[in-house]
């Protein structure tokens, strides 16, 4: 990103470096290139200088070479040609006697990432890998890895591969390490490195000389293997046994896992290893390292989920102080949630109600939402809870509150009553959509418990020109429509006011459409209405089925220790299923959504794939225009599938028979003028799979009936039928409206 | 695995950027700058995903440092490794600083080289980078004795501790630090309390010298005292339990977990040898005894008893109570003891600082707060109160019995080496709910 002014700066230090005056200084020279180096990191272009900063490399000064190198890195790829003007001096510096620079500048050489280079960097990483310095091999072992990246996944060097694996029992305990790194990147596309039983013992044995950061990547690696017999399982498992209480909370995360995966048959044995680590996640839970603790809190939830008690009597640990950020409360207040039993649900309870009335807003919602949580099980305290914290009056609260109780009247009907008693009067604390509409449906589902009810929503509907949600238009729609059936006298006037409100001026269309769809549905009769906004409920216990109460171990073991538990489920699932899009090429298009990704998520795409309809459905394609010619074509070589009259009494409007006609997806062809008799008009309509209806309406006032006659290209009689009795239903509804 | 390691300033300016892996392009230090350090509403987690990017980010006075990776990494290794890289940093110049880390910053990128290599963390312990990083430079040829140091070092069996160390005088340092955390109920009930220490060593010990250390764990004492039962009873109430506990690598734990003994080779200068927690007995330093009346709608009575309950022979210091205040403070009256104590507006709440106080005593303060009638029908959510302090023993009750040295190879024993030992109890988060 080229700043303002950039090209003035690259200028003066081109001329600053090349000043002999400043070369012959050391440390005015040293304090040039820090300023290139500084410039760098603001994001400044400084490819400019280059050539001068590759002279600035042949120097006796380590500080000035490790600068210039990393200058290099930079920008190599920018100037391929110049930085192999460099190589001369790196493959020199690779022969130095001192181990520290041979290895300083066997990395910058393997760190070059420009096209190139690997055939001067063969023989220098080959030398490596048998220097006498450990410090140069370790280096050495990861520039295979660099190597064979620039190569671009190309074919698998074998000797190269055999002189890592026998590297592997190396005196080095780093050296060790990165050989097994370096071997999953070269190996990546066959599987990775191979742990067998001669190496997964070596690593084993070697396990108390590495430091943390080895240890866990060791770890990490063994969960590939398998061992023989149960015997060997045991074994490792009382080699490992000390990993898990290690310093290091990285390590006892990598070594529980380890215990979980290898004995994954063994269900109480991965009990008691969690046991035993929950001191070490209890100590890092109330570890002053604030992220760590975060770490550890994910993982605690991911141990509750499939073990509710693990935690129980630890309880006071997850009680939230005031000075702790933000997502640690969010955490601890999940938690809580989740370890509620029987002798502490009071403390929660009281402790959860503390939070409710927190400064800040989010916080004080997610202890709302937590005590909802409880509620399931412990319904009546939660609900006085709930109750009383109506009584603060604070908008805040009251919409949260009310989206709980929505929720809870799903799931537990029995506390309905508790419900109904606690709503009236919150109405005029309640300004966000969703507390609005979690208000409507329960005055509307509940309506007839709730006295003042009507009045409520009357309020709505008189306000309904200034309300700004559409969402909260429809809701109140559905709302009163429900209302009106168990309370018809209260409701009917304004129930027409919104209806006419809806239908005549509203601009949504959404609105507008239900708007319509509730008219008709009124206009059917009063026992069709009954009969679609009554249906029976789906069941409430189908909701806590999609969160069955205990998951098996095993079922998150894989992802234990990992960022699975830290972005939760199923967002790490839209994450990595963009990941492999892109891997597969990013002009695929991307169809997930990002429904949980928070804000956070440049949100660049969000269509989501329509579903597809089942297939007996019927499917009209809109926009199937024949022409004329080609109808009259097919209509006169088709005999007729189907013949029906349908009684028409009245006046008759072809206009809005077409219009009605066209909602549904079939096309006018060509009728007859208004007020003709017979009247005529032919139709036609195509569905997803290609096949034709050509319909003919004949229409004889003096019969007062109206013939239908369908012709369809392909016989099925199924798709037929279902033709049909949309034709049926467009007609009928028309009928009705006229008379 | 780590592709880029930045650090930022609180406007977010990067004076540090360093990328290891090709994944990671320029664009991610923009990205983590907009999406986090400009973000508006409050950090949500420690670990943010932009575009398929996850950056851990910690945060340490008001620079930010934030790791950048694509790959499913183990969270708790990566924020660990951040934890040690400002270690690291802080033992080579100090306190972490916008200011420091721009004169420091060659030093900065020569750590980042040998701390990562390709996004693996390569050797992190600040003894043995010494060999590696030279802050003077200019001297390419390094002496002979330099150069097979650094061959030896990882030769040898230990990878944390260099041979051939010599130090005219042996001396050795142990520091126990605790942090007691408290959340007390406002009738003065516990609601949660623990101790989290960690026992510091600053060794100066020539040679590969042999540490035993000892402690009052109750465990220990209680497998000593089988013999002689007086002793138990005595000692035994002296003793605590710990909860859990942890060692720096070089302990044997194998030996610990047989014997329950603490012994090992100490790298070189400081390190953390042991971590530790405790929830039982805990020396509460102090209680808070808080009193708060709303008298009308307009004022507010606080009065606030603090009393320290140590021996009277010790002092504690840097105590500072915090009491806060309602938003629609318009003025108050503070009358205290003992120290100082002021109203900060900006802060909402009366800060009461005391220099020194002596075990045993009690203060008090008592303040008045002149309330702004609101219409705001919201309670005030009453913060609790909180304190901090610094105090010269360990809450935890634990007490350091024993180190001793042996160095079998050079000529001098366990009385040779001086020993300092030094006990600081410190508030973490001290909470009194009123």
């Amino acid at each position: 990103m080229p700043y303002l002014g950039s090209e003035d700066v690259v200028k003066e230090l081109k001329k600053a470096l090349c000043n002999p005056h400043i070369q012959a200084d050391r440390l005015r020279y040293r304090n040039v290139i820090q300023r290139v180096i500084r410039y760098m990191t603001q994001g400044l272009d400084m490819s400019g200088v280059f050539m001068e900063m590759v002279k600035a490399s042949a120097t006796v000064d380590i500080v000035q070479k490790k600068l210039v190198y990393l200058y290099m890195c930079t920008y190599a790829p920018l100037k391929p040609d110049l930085a192999l003007l460099a190589i001369n001096t790196l493959c020199k510096d690779c022969s130095d006697p001192n181990p520290m620079v041979r290895g300083l500048a066997l990395r910058s050489m393997c760190s070059l990432r420009m096209p190139g280079v690997q055939e001067y960097i063969q023989q220098p990483i080959l030398n490596g890998l048998r220097d006498k310095a450990s410090y140069v091999r370790r280096v050495a072992v990861l520039g295979c890895a660099k190597m064979h990246n620039l190569h671009g996944d190309s074919e698998v060097d074998g000797a190269l591969v055999n002189e890592l694996y026998s590297l592997l029992r190396d005196q080095d305990p780093i050296v060790v390490v990165n050989c097994l790194r370096s071997l999953e990147e070269i190996l990546k596309l066959e599987g990775g490195v191979v742990i067998n039983k001669p190496i997964a013992h070596h690593l084993l044995n070697r396990m108390s000389k590495l430091d943390q950061w080895g240890q866990a990547e060791v770890l990490n690696f063994l969960l590939r293997y398998q061992p023989r017999s149960e015997e060997e399982l045991f074994d490792i498992l009382n080699l490992l046994d000390s990993f898990l209480k290690s310093s290091s909370p990285g390590v006892v995360m990598g070594a529980t896992k380890l215990f979980l995966i290898l004995a994954k048959k063994f269900p109480h044995v991965q009990t008691d290893v969690l046991v035993r680590v929950k001191g070490p996640l209890l100590a890092a839970c109330s570890s002053e390292s604030r992220e760590l603790c975060f770490v550890a809190l994910c993982h605690v939830r991911q141990i509750l989920h499939s073990l509710p008690g693990h935690f129980s009597s630890h309880y006071k640990k997850f009680f939230c102080s005031y000075s702790e950020p933000h997502y640690i409360k969010l955490q601890k207040v999940e938690v809580l949630c989740e370890l509620v039993n029987d002798e502490n649900v009071q403390q929660v309870l009281e402790e959860l109600r503390g939070y409710c009335t927190d400064v800040s807003a989010d916080f004080a919602q997610s202890a709302i939402f937590a005590i909802g949580g409880i509620a399931r099980t412990y319904t009546d305290q939660c609900v006085q809870i709930l109750t009383e914290l109506l009584g603060l009056r604070q908008e805040h609260i009251t919409t949260v509150v009310v989206q709980t109780f929505r929720d809870l009247v799903w799931l537990c009907p029995q506390c309905t009553e508790a419900v109904c008693q606690a709503l009236p009067g919150c109405e005029e604390n309640i300004q966000d959509s969703e507390g609005k509409q979690a208000l409507i449906w329960l005055l509307g589902v509940h309506g007839e418990r709730i006295p003042n009810a009507p009045y409520v929503l009357e309020d709505f509907v008189e306000n309904v020109k200034s309300e700004t949600f559409p969402a909260v238009k429809m809701e109140l729609l559905t709302a009163l429509l429900r209302l009106f059936l168990s309370r018809p006298a209260e409701c009917q006037d304004m129930l027409g006011r919104l209806l006419y409100y809806c239908i005549e001026e509203e601009k949504d269309m959404a609105v507008r459409d239900r708007g319509l769809f509730y008219y008709r549905l009124l206009l059917v009769g009063i026992d069709e209405v009954k009969r679609i906004l009554c249906s029976p409920k789906s069941d409430p216990t189908l909701g806590l089925l999609e969160d069955p109460a205990e998951r098996p171990v095993n079922s998150w073991a894989s992802d234990f220790n990992t960022l699975v538990p830290v972005y939760g489920k199923a967002h790490w699932a839209t994450i990595s299923k963009c990941q492999g899009a892109e891997r597969c090429g990013p002009e695929l298009p991307k169809t997930s959504s990002f429904a949980a990704s928070g804000p956070l998520i440049p949100e660049d795409n969000k269509e989501r794939e329509q579903e597809l309809p089942d297939s007996g459905a019927l499917m009209l394609v809109p926009n199937r225009q024949l022409t004329a010619d080609y109808f009259e074509k097919t209509w006169l070589s088709l005999k007729v599938a189907h013949q029906q009259v349908l009684p028409w009494r009245g006046e008759f409007h072809p206009d809005t028979l077409q219009m009605a006609l066209q909602v549904v997806n079939i096309q006018t062809i060509a009728m007859s003028r208004a007020g003709t008799r017979p009247w005529k008009a032919y139709l036609s309509a195509q569905d997803d799979t290609g096949c034709l209806f050509l319909t003919e309406l004949l229409l004889e006032p003096e019969n007062s009936e109206m013939q239908i006659s369908v012709k369809q290209n392909e016989a099925r009689t199924e798709t037929l039928n279902s033709f049909i009795s949309v034709l049926e239903t467009v007609i009928g509804t028309i009928e009705e409206i006229k008379s | 695995m780590i592709g880029g390691l930045f650090i930022y300033n609180h406007k977010g300016e990067v004076l540090i950027s360093r990328v290891y892996r090709d994944d990671i392009g320029r664009n991610a230090v923009d990205a983590f700058r907009v999406n986090v350090i400009h973000a508006r509403q409050q950090v949500r987690s420690p670990v943010t995903n932009i575009a398929r990017t996850s950056f851990f980010h910690v945060k340490r006075s008001n620079i930010w440092l934030a790791a950048v990776t694509k790959q499913n990494v183990n969270a708790a290794m990566v924020f660990e490794f951040l934890y040690k890289m400002c270690d690291v940093m802080a033992a080579y110049f100090g306190k972490i600083s916008e200011e420091n880390i721009k004169n420091n910053f060659v030093l900065i990128y020569e750590l980042l080289d040998e701390i990562l290599d390709f996004g693996y963390p390569q050797n992190s312990e600040t003894g043995a980078l010494k060999t590696f990083i030279t802050q003077q430079g200019i001297k390419s040829q390094h002496t002979k004795e330099e150069q097979s140091q650094i061959t030896s070092q990882v030769t040898g069996q230990i990878g944390w501790r260099r041979e051939g160390i010599k130090y005219r005088r042996n001396e050795l340092f142990l520091d126990v630090l605790e942090s007691v955390n408290l959340l007390m109920s406002p009738q003065g009930q516990v609601l949660s309390a623990h101790v989290s220490g960690r026992v510091v060593m600053k060794s100066y010990l020539s040679g590969m010298p042999e540490c035993k250390f000892g402690m009052n764990d109750k465990i220990v004492i209680e497998k000593q005292g089988k013999g002689t039962a007086d002793e138990t009873s005595k000692s035994g109430k002296q003793s605590i339990a710990i909860d859990d506990c942890t060692f720096h690598q070089c302990v044997r734990l194998s030996k610990f977990d047989s014997e329950r003994s603490i012994s090992f080779i100490p790298p070189d200068g400081e390190f953390e040898l042991m971590r530790y927690r405790t929830t039982k007995d805990i020396i509460l330093p102090f209680r808070v005894i808080p009193l708060v009346r709303e008298v009308g709608r307009t004022k507010l009575e606080v009065k606030v008893v603090i009393k320290s309950n140590f021996k009277p022979s010790l002092l504690a210091q840097k105590i500072e109570v915090r009491i806060p205040t309602p938003l629609n403070t318009s003025g108050v009256q503070v009358i205290c003891m003992k120290g100082k104590a002021k109203y900060k507006a900006s802060e909402n709440a009366i800060v009461w600082k005391i220099k020194r106080m002596a075990g045993m005593k009690e203060s008090q303060i008592s303040a008045e707060i002149e309330l702004l009638p609101t219409n705001d029908k919201k309670k005030w959510a009453r913060p609790p109160i909180s304190m901090n302090f610094e105090v010269p023993f360990a809450p935890s009750g634990l007490k350091v019995r024993y180190l001793k040295v042996f160095e079998p190879k050079l000529n001098y024993s366990d009385h040779d080496v001086i020993k300092w030992v030094r006990y600081i109890g410190r508030s973490g988060i001290y909470e009194t709910r009123c």
